[in-house]
């Protein structure tokens, strides 16, 4: 949602939030039609897994659906809480993780089944992205939680570092060690993928 | 610059977000990649990964939510709210249904009570309250003079005889002293007595006659 646009008063989220409370179907679908994509993408980057980020948009918005009055509009605007409802049910996905991996079905080169990948170019073009993205998505869905949090809000989501901050409920600079520490063992897994093994960096020892 | 600083600024150099580094650290961070191999390794490293990731990023960039989840909560809305409307719906039947029945039971209940008061104390002349209910009108033939006498029945001052054919006999409770209004003599001492009387009252409404029920039989 473009920040500094002015939003005509019947169309903002709480509105079409209090509408929705009351039982209007059309402002229900409205509030999901401008969030879900970017909940469903985070819940994918996340969790690497469709099936589950989809589960968790729809669980986000059945909270929504039957409990209305726990938005409280001092705290932020509409989005900020459904994107804390998902961030919760992500990490409460990722905490039931090692119990979940063996139902997975894999593909041969390790990836899991459920992984998308959207674009098409040429077969060439898109079999060689789909191989890159696929093994840097394993890399990334490696890394501990709160690293990956870091990396998909500020890599893949593209958010200022205050904007991840804010999302992620921590200091700016919590955000930016984060964000370092993630991406150097971002950079040693995949150089352990491309069976290439460079400096390991300090940043990656705990 | 040393490796360490260089591991903090040179991937932001090289990252996607060079504003938010100074432009001297960046320059510093060029020459200490151009001198230090391990810093322009790990420098080149991380610009592999940054294509891995833009990769990644492009391959979801359009990634939205299955239309099926909108149509599932579309549809859970709907029953949700048109659950919550019947329920409020039957709340609202039932207070009514109640709230009738309270009406009906009490209505029933007057109406028993003011058959069982019939013929109990109500207004009559000269601004005599009651809070009794309407005077009751007893079942009558048509009368006659000699009816009238037979009856015990006075006729007022002023009435004929035959004023009183198709007459009706109303039984009504008044005050002794009212008795005076109609034209006929009273005990000053009992004018506040309440007594029942039957007024026979003709076609326009008027009382035509007058009996106390202790003389009718």
């Amino acid at each position: 949602m473009p920040g500094g646009m002015s939003i005509p008063e019947q169309d903002r989220d709480d509105v079409l939030l209090r509408r929705a409370a009351k039982g209007d179907e059309e402002s229900f679908t409205a509030l999901y039609r401008r969030h879900q994509a970017a909940l469903y993408r985070f819940a994918l980057r996340m969790t690497g897994n469709a099936w589950a980020a989809e589960e968790i948009v729809q669980d986000v918005f059945m909270t929504l659906m039957r409990e209305p009055k726990k938005y409280d509009s001092d705290r932020g605007p509409v989005g900020a809480f459904l994107y804390g409802i998902a961030r919760n049910r992500v990490m409460k996905h990722l905490e039931r993780l090692p119990r979940e991996l063996p139902l997975e079905e894999t593909n041969d080169d390790g990836t899991r089944a459920s992984e998308i990948a959207v674009n098409s170019f040429t077969p060439a073009n898109w079999a060689e992205q789909q191989e890159r993205s696929a093994r840097v998505h394993a890399a990334v869905l490696d890394l501990p939680a709160e690293f990956r949090e870091a990396v998909v809000l500020c890599e893949l989501e593209e958010l200022s570092y205050e904007e991840a901050a804010q999302r992620s409920g921590c200091p700016i600079g919590t955000i930016r060690s984060r964000l370092h520490r993630g991406r150097a063992l971002l950079m040693a897994k995949l150089e352990i993928l491309r069976d290439a093994p460079r400096r390991v960096s300090a940043a990656t020892r705990r | 610059m040393k490796c360490e600083e260089f591991e903090a600024i040179g991937l932001e150099r090289s990252g996607v977000r060079m504003s938010e580094v100074e432009a001297d650290l960046q320059d510093a961070a060029a020459a200490h990649a151009a001198q230090c191999p391990g810093c322009a390794a790990l420098q080149e490293s991380w610009q592999q990964a940054r294509l891995a990731l833009q990769a990644l990023r492009e391959t979801t960039r359009d990634a939205e939510t299955p239309r099926r989840v909108e149509m599932q909560l579309v549809h859970e809305f709907g029953l949700r709210h048109r659950a919550r409307k019947t329920r409020t719906a039957a709340i609202f039947a039932a207070w009514a249904l109640a709230t009738a029945a309270v009406l009906f039971a009490g209505v029933s209940w007057w109406n028993s009570r003011l058959t069982q008061t019939q013929g109990g104390p109500v207004s009559a002349g000269n601004g005599a309250k009651s809070n009794a209910p309407a005077p009751a009108v007893l079942p009558g033939d048509a009368f006659d003079e000699a009816t009238l006498v037979a009856d015990n029945f006075t006729l007022l001052p002023g009435s004929l005889p035959q004023e009183v054919d198709d007459s009706a006999i109303v039984r009504v409770g008044m005050q002794r002293g009212a008795l005076s209004a109609l034209g006929l003599p009273v005990d000053e001492e009992r004018v506040s007595d309440w007594i029942q009387v039957d007024l026979l009252v003709g076609q326009d409404g008027l009382p035509k006659a007058v009996r106390l029920p202790e003389q009718a039989n």
